[in-house]
């Protein structure tokens, strides 16, 4: 921090630019300093909401159809294919299971997607689907750590950290990044390294809501007016003034100015999370009117109601999907809880003209067998092949990127790995990730990390 | 008839022997079974041939086969339910010859599915489970499987399982499985029924009935081999030297030109790390520089390629593992001149103008840079400001009203001191109570090293103390619960979230443990070389798994704080019933044909325990849980003071056989791949801080020594900066954690080295480093600013000021605790919930689920070593420190406890307020009451800041 403070202070000490409007700049997690200068190519997005589906859902049984499992079922992975799965735990090689959903083409792309999916595969002409995602980790809490961080340790910053550390925020009254954790009972832990920041200030950490309670704080204790609120603050003002005037450190500046903005956020807060004004129709569009949706659809929708009002991440997670036992079972469950809000999502984002300047994207941390685990007609973890869409913001609709091999087990052409598909969300924010650097311990950090990763062109429109 | 094969032996009593117990010739046969044995039907139910077994049976397992044809031309196809239907079973009771054996007794043989006899195993007809289809004229062997899943002479025997002609290998792999929890234990009669749908002239051969103990046993195979554990590779046969064989040819062929310091392309083949980079370990063809040989690239045109005799002398050095001779091409000794590697020499302290403001030699280093730079330094701060600068700093709270100024050995006799200047080494510890990643288990026994920590601080422990125990205290003799707790230390790293594969689960321990010592105490940031020689640090590949491999006959685990034998044995009883209860469900899930390797979590262990098992279990749980025990980092020591090891509750433990950890190799990795393995390496530090100064049979306490050694250039420096920066929020070296190239270089140079060698000289004494700079004029500055100096070090690197700073999220809490009369001093033990009002230091402090205000403010998340706390500024926190309960909570108390605005000032703050400042306060508590006021004094920069 020092050498950005150094930065700050030297500028304003050269141009005569008020320390104030610097120190409110770096409050908002947005000035231009560190190796920041953003954007560095026009965007195509503003915002991004990631639909992220903890558990893994299975690539065969959503959006990589495979008719060969049929005629393989209850045999073994042909000795051709199973000589490419990497030689990692959990890889099964025995007892090839059929997937229990039909597949149909849609729309005018023609994309098909399984019948556990009808109301996403509505919207199969805004998707750019990617069946090539690719990496090493069969693990819950390592896997989510390598999807939402690129890498497996969980110390690194999250995408949506980067993201906003790149970008600032577009709005005083609402944090840059908001994470709402949904259904996170069951084994996988939600991992805080998804939304943390790692080495980056703590600033740029996502801040977690739950979508029924709201921002944490926000509403004043019961009996504190306004009125008296405003009194506080101009109280306060008055010594948080005289002590920064003593000093002069930014930083003291940058307080006075966060209280001026928790002060909006004690309205704008609540007021975001207050549904009432959305129509019956809008509600039941985001699947509200069914106790299975309900949860995943009012964070869908507050999710656009975020974004309107200027958030530039947005964090979904929806726990759950990890079909050990039965595959038929979980994941009808699963898309029960999904399928109809994010389909709603779509619709919404698209009347409202936001899908132009908004990425969706979907998908979990890895993907599963096309193998039965056990006995058990579920699918074991496996991170060789999966498949993740993205919608809006750019992106090329009714597009497939990649090919897995005739069971889905692994990836044929183009693979994709987790810190390609940051570089390309980060693309699309105007964000060139080898540019966009932090310094930490004398160390110029990139998204990119050590591992690297590349823009997937064919993704972008 | 079956053969007799040695007697087999259970585990568990049973009252005979499973094998042969149909070998006597007591068959009762009736009418319709002829010779050996003929069957045929009588169109009922009917039990045409039957026997007692030779002696009852209620052991676990009992295979039992038989030999079967049936005879084309009387095999009925099936139509509308018609067919044929014959069974073996096996009950407690004879019966009458009309008698059904049904209900709960297993039944082996044919029945019909829609329009097809099959082979058919089941306890009942509801339940009936078919195998493959019978062909009339053709000779089957049939075997079934009747076992308990639990042991016992009380259990049923609830699993039956078919094979129908089984390979040699089949036995994990039946044809048919049912289960019945109602079944028989004991089986003392076994028989066959016909049915309805047996004819007259229906013709059934069956022979060669025989019961066996195992699989083998039952299929006339010979025994298998006693399965082995593969504990370490098999040694790889070595058919190369290379001091003969290889050696010559790398000379003749290569160093020519790639050897020496300027070599060609700068590709350099005498050294073993830089030849690590052209090989693949263990695998010749993936090797670039076998691949270059082989191709005829290399050696270049001109020059006369290998032979193939010499091609795989090459080929076979690779593979054999790359033995190399460091005699004869020795690894060069990098020279660094970079000035944290050069020893530290006192230097002279310096002579300078301004001597009025001199307190202690600290004063003049300052002092001359400032004299240098043309800055004039800030006069001494105010009481009030002092005291609370010194209390915050020292203890973390803010001072009680009225205090006189305040004297340094006062404040490192409180025992405050401790839990303030510990939770600054919990962070660089990367301390914390749960394992981290995806189950996060909760590390019960972490909390003791939590209080070692301040009890160190508290106690003056000597730094060179404070480091050894902390990396070698379990092989510190004689041995003690002390020294032992603080390889709390070590033992902090997070537990890996690979499940399954223990190799990489104890790898990435084993980098954190190795990354975390090097960047503690020695300021090395030696992760990078984890996967290739360091970029900018002369820290190679080698290096980093020769200091890794220090650690490598340790791991993480709970152990028995004392030497008592009773712990032991109650600790070895509790896992031999474990192991027990482990193998038989193992032994389930193999015989139900889960695939392996076959994974039961610990509480499905537990879980599966009979009832009797399960009272011995916990009752040797309560025992254990009675000792004292920590977290700490165990290496077995083969001699007689051997710590106990107790258990752990983890989802996926580590391998608990730690014996096999006193012999555990260190391989070098390539990219740190640890399915990639190099080279062996012997434990060694690293050589540009004069390693391979011995035979490589280091020990953790021969690297305590080494790095608490005078001669050492880094430890002492990396202390006094990291006091220097707790003091001042930034150190003389800002990178306080990375003293390699890539930190920062100091600020002050020389004072670091005064202040090194001042500890050393005192015996690693860090209260005399914190007297040397708390009594010094440097600290005692006013925070004012000043523009003329400000144009000059904008960011007062060289201190002509105090800069205020935030306090941690610890600090802020606590001293809201404390100015509202809520603080409860008690110290130490088991941590606390986080709404609990004791001190921060012992809250909860698990990963994931830390207290929200040290996520709010910039607390440490305990994933990795954290070396310097940073400020961020947010709207979150004001919404906490205005909103939140604790807060409202705390304006409340402190309000009760002021009879008006001035005296919350100065409980607070320690100052009066002024003019201004109490007419918008008072009006404020005129108008909204003093837990208005007392909030927004709780809420100032001020009170938030060490100012």
């Amino acid at each position: 921090m020092t050498s950005m403070k150094l930065n700050r202070r030297t500028f304003s000490l050269m141009t005569g630019l008020g320390a104030g409007q610097l120190a409110l700049q770096s409050l908002l997690a947005g000035s231009a300093t560190d190796g920041r200068v953003v954007p560095h190519h026009p965007p195509t997005a503003k915002s991004v909401i990631m639909l992220f589906m903890s558990g893994g859902p299975s690539q065969v049984d959503t959006f990589d159809p495979k008719p060969e499992l049929e005629k393989l079922a209850g045999k073994d992975v042909p000795e051709s294919l199973a000589a490419r799965v990497p030689k990692i735990k959990r890889a099964g090689l025995k007892n090839l299971l059929a997937s229990p959903w039909q597949f149909s083409q849609y729309g005018e792309c023609g994309m098909p997607v399984s019948t556990l999916l009808p109301e996403t595969a509505k919207h199969v002409d805004k998707l750019c689907l990617i069946r090539s995602m690719s990496h090493r980790n069969p693990v819950h809490g390592p896997a989510e750590c390598v999807a939402l961080t690129g890498s497996g340790i969980g110390n690194r910053p999250s995408l949506g950290a980067w993201a906003i550390y790149g970008l600032g925020s577009e709005t005083e009254q609402l944090p840059a990044f908001i994470t709402m954790n949904l259904h996170t009972d069951g084994m996988q832990n939600p991992q805080a390294s998804g939304w943390g920041p790692g080495f980056l200030p703590s600033r740029f950490q996502s801040t977690v809501v739950a979508p029924d309670k709201g921002i944490e704080n926000a509403r004043m204790p019961s009996g504190v007016s306004n009125e008296r609120r405003q009194s506080e603050l101009e109280a306060l003002k008055l010594l948080n003034q005289n002590f920064y005037e003593a000093t002069q450190v930014d930083e003291l500046e940058a307080r006075i100015r966060s209280y001026e903005m928790a002060f909006q956020m004690q309205t704008t807060g609540p007021e975001l999370f207050e549904l009432s004004g959305e129509t019956a129709e809008t509600q039941k569009l985001y699947a509200m009117d069914r106790d299975e949706s309900k949860q995943v659809g009012r964070a869908c929708l507050l999710a656009r109601r975020m974004v309107q009002r200027g958030v530039r991440f947005v964090q979904i997670r929806v726990g759950g999907w990890d079909a050990h036992g039965n595959i038929k079972g979980n994941h009808e469950r699963l898309a029960a809880r999904t399928d109809a809000p994010i389909a709603g999502l779509l619709a919404d984002l698209e009347r409202t003209g936001l899908l132009d300047s908004t990425l969706v994207v979907w998908g979990g941390e890895f993907g599963r067998t096309p193998t039965m685990e056990g006995r058990a007609n579920g699918r074991d973890h496996s991170p060789a092949a999966y498949s993740m869409w993205l919608a809006g913001g750019g992106v090329r609709a009714g597009h497939i990127v990649g090919e897995t091999d005739a069971i889905g087990y692994t990836v044929l052409d183009r693979p994709v790995g987790p810190l390609d598909l940051h570089a390309t969300i980060l693309h699309t924010l105007g964000i060139d990730s080898e540019k966009l650097t932090f310094d930490h311990h004398g160390l110029k950090e990139t998204p990119l990390g050590v591992s690297g990763g590349s823009v997937v062109a064919e993704v972008l429109g | 008839m079956l053969g007799r094969f040695p007697a087999f032996v259970l585990a568990l009593a049973i009252l005979v022997c499973a094998n042969g117990l149909v070998q006597s010739e007591e068959w009762k046969a009736d009418g319709f079974v002829n010779t050996r044995y003929t069957i045929s039907g009588t169109g009922d139910r009917n039990n045409p041939l039957w026997r007692q077994l030779d002696a009852p049976f209620d052991g676990d397992e009992l295979f039992v086969r038989m030999r079967l044809r049936y005879d084309a031309e009387t095999l009925d196809t099936p139509v509308d339910g018609d067919g044929e239907f014959v069974v073996l079973w096996l009950d407690s009771v004879e019966g009458t010859p009309g008698s059904t054996h049904s209900a709960g007794v297993p039944n082996i043989g044919i029945h019909t599915l829609e329009n097809e006899n099959r082979f058919m195993i089941r306890y009942q007809s509801s339940g009936q489970k078919f195998g493959p289809v019978l062909e009339g004229d053709r000779e089957y062997l049939v075997v079934g499987r009747i076992w308990k899943s639990k042991p016992g002479p009380d259990e049923p025997f609830d699993k039956l399982d078919l094979w129908v002609d089984p390979a040699n290998d089949a036995e994990n792999s039946p044809v048919a499985s049912v289960s019945d929890s109602k079944a028989l234990k004991i089986v003392s009669w076994i028989g066959f029924s016909t049915g309805r749908k047996t004819e007259f002239g229906d013709r059934i051969e069956v022979h060669d009935i025989a019961t066996a103990a195992t699989w083998h046993e039952i299929l006339k195979l010979p025994p298998p081999a006693e399965p082995v554990e593969p504990v370490v590779p098999p040694p790889v046969v070595k058919t190369v030297a290379f001091v003969d064989d290889v050696f010559p040819l790398l000379k003749k062929h290569c160093f020519e030109c790639h050897a020496g310091d300027d070599p060609d392309s700068g590709v350099r083949l005498d050294v073993l790390d830089e030849m690590v980079n052209q090989t693949s370990p263990r695998d010749a063809a993936a090797s670039h520089l076998y691949q270059l040989l082989a191709n005829g690239e290399m050696p270049p045109e001109e020059k006369q390629p290998l032979t193939k005799p010499e091609l795989e002398v090459i080929a076979a050095w690779i593979n054999e593992g790359m033995e190399w001779d460091e005699t004869l091409l020795p690894t060069p000794v990098p020279q660094s001149t970079h000035w944290a590697f050069q020893p530290v020499i006192p230097p002279e302290v310096p002579q300078v103008q301004n001597t009025d403001w001199i307190r202690t030699p600290v004063d003049a280093f300052i002092a001359a840079k400032h004299e240098e730079a043309g800055l004039v330094p800030n006069p001494a701060a105010d009481t009030a400001t002092l005291n609370r600068r010194l209390s915050l700093d020292m203890l973390g709270l803010p001072p009680e009203q009225g205090t006189d100024p305040l004297h340094v050995d006062e404040l490192l006799k409180n025992p405050a001191y401790g839990e303030r200047w510990g939770r600054h080494w919990l962070d660089v510890a990367r301390w914390a109570e749960s394992n981290g990643h995806q189950h996060n288990r909760e590390r019960k026994y972490a909390w003791p090293y939590r209080d070692w920590v301040i009890n160190a601080f508290n106690s003056g422990m000597p730094f060179d103390q404070f480091l050894r125990d902390q990396i070698a205290g379990d092989v510190v003799r004689p041995f003690s619960g002390d020294h032992l707790v603080a390889t709390g230390f070590l033992a902090a790293a997070r537990y890996s979230g690979n499940e399954l594969d223990k190799e990489i689960q104890r790898n990435d321990i084993l980098s954190d443990v190795t990354n975390t010592t090097a960047s503690a105490f020695l300021g090395l940031t030696m992760e990078c070389a984890q996967c290739h020689t360091h970029k900018f640090d002369p820290i190679s590949i080698r290096d980093y798994y020769k200091f890794q491999a220090f650690f490598a006959n340790g791991q993480p685990g709970n152990a028995a704080l004392e030497l008592n034998p009773e712990v032991a044995n109650a600790v070895s009883e509790r896992w031999a019933i474990f192991d027990s209860v482990h193998a038989r469900m193992e032994r389930v899930k193999q015989k139900q044909g889960v695939p392996g390797p076959i994974y039961i979590t610990p509480k499905s262990v537990v879980g599966g325990m009979k009832a009797d098992e399960k009272a011995q279990f916990n009752a040797l749980e309560k025992q254990i849980e009675s000792v004292p025990q920590a977290w700490c980092f165990v290496a077995p020591e083969g001699d007689t003071e051997q710590v106990t090891v107790t258990p752990h509750d983890m989802r996926w433990p580590l391998p608990r056989h730690s014996a096999a950890l006193s012999d555990a190799q260190t391989f070098l990795l390539i990219r740190g791949d640890v399915k990639s393995k190099g080279p062996a390496v012997t434990p060694d530090w690293p050589l540009v801080l004069g390693g391979e100064q011995s035979d490589g049979a280091n020990t953790r306490l021969q690297l305590a020594e080494w790095m608490t050694s005078r001669e050492n250039p880094l430890t002492a420096r990396v202390w006094v900066n990291r006091i220097w920066q707790w003091h001042f929020g930034t150190g003389l070296v800002e990178t306080s954690s990375d003293f390699g190239t890539q930190g920062t270089p100091p600020t002050h140079p020389e004072l670091l080295d005064f202040l090194a060698s001042e500890l050393m000289q005192r015996n690693w004494d860090t209260d005399h480093i914190h007297r040397l700079i708390l009594n010094s004029a440097t600290y005692r500055q006013s925070n004012r600013f000043s523009l003329a100096n400000a144009k000059i070090d904008p960011d007062n690197r060289l201190l002509w000021r105090w800069t205020p700073r935030r306090l941690e999220a610890e600090a802020i809490r606590d001293s809201i605790l404390q100015v509202s009369g809520q603080l409860d001093r008690q110290m130490g033990g088991v941590s606390v919930a986080h709404d609990s009002p004791r001190r921060s230091v012992y809250l909860k402090q698990q990963r994931e689920r830390l207290p929200d205000q040290q996520n709010l403010f910039d607390g440490t998340n305990a994933a990795s070593s954290c070396s310097r706390r940073r400020t961020s500024t947010n709207a979150l926190q004001p919404l906490w420190l205005l909103n939140d309960e604790f807060a409202q909570e705390a304006a409340g108390q402190l309000a009760q406890r002021s009879s008006n605005v001035v005296e919350a000032f100065q409980t607070a703050l320690l100052r009066l307020p002024t003019e201004l400042e109490l007419e918008q306060v008072s009006q404020l508590a005129d108008e909204h009451g003093m837990q208005s006021a007392c909030l927004v004094i709780l809420n100032s920069s001020e009170f938030l800041y060490l100012p």
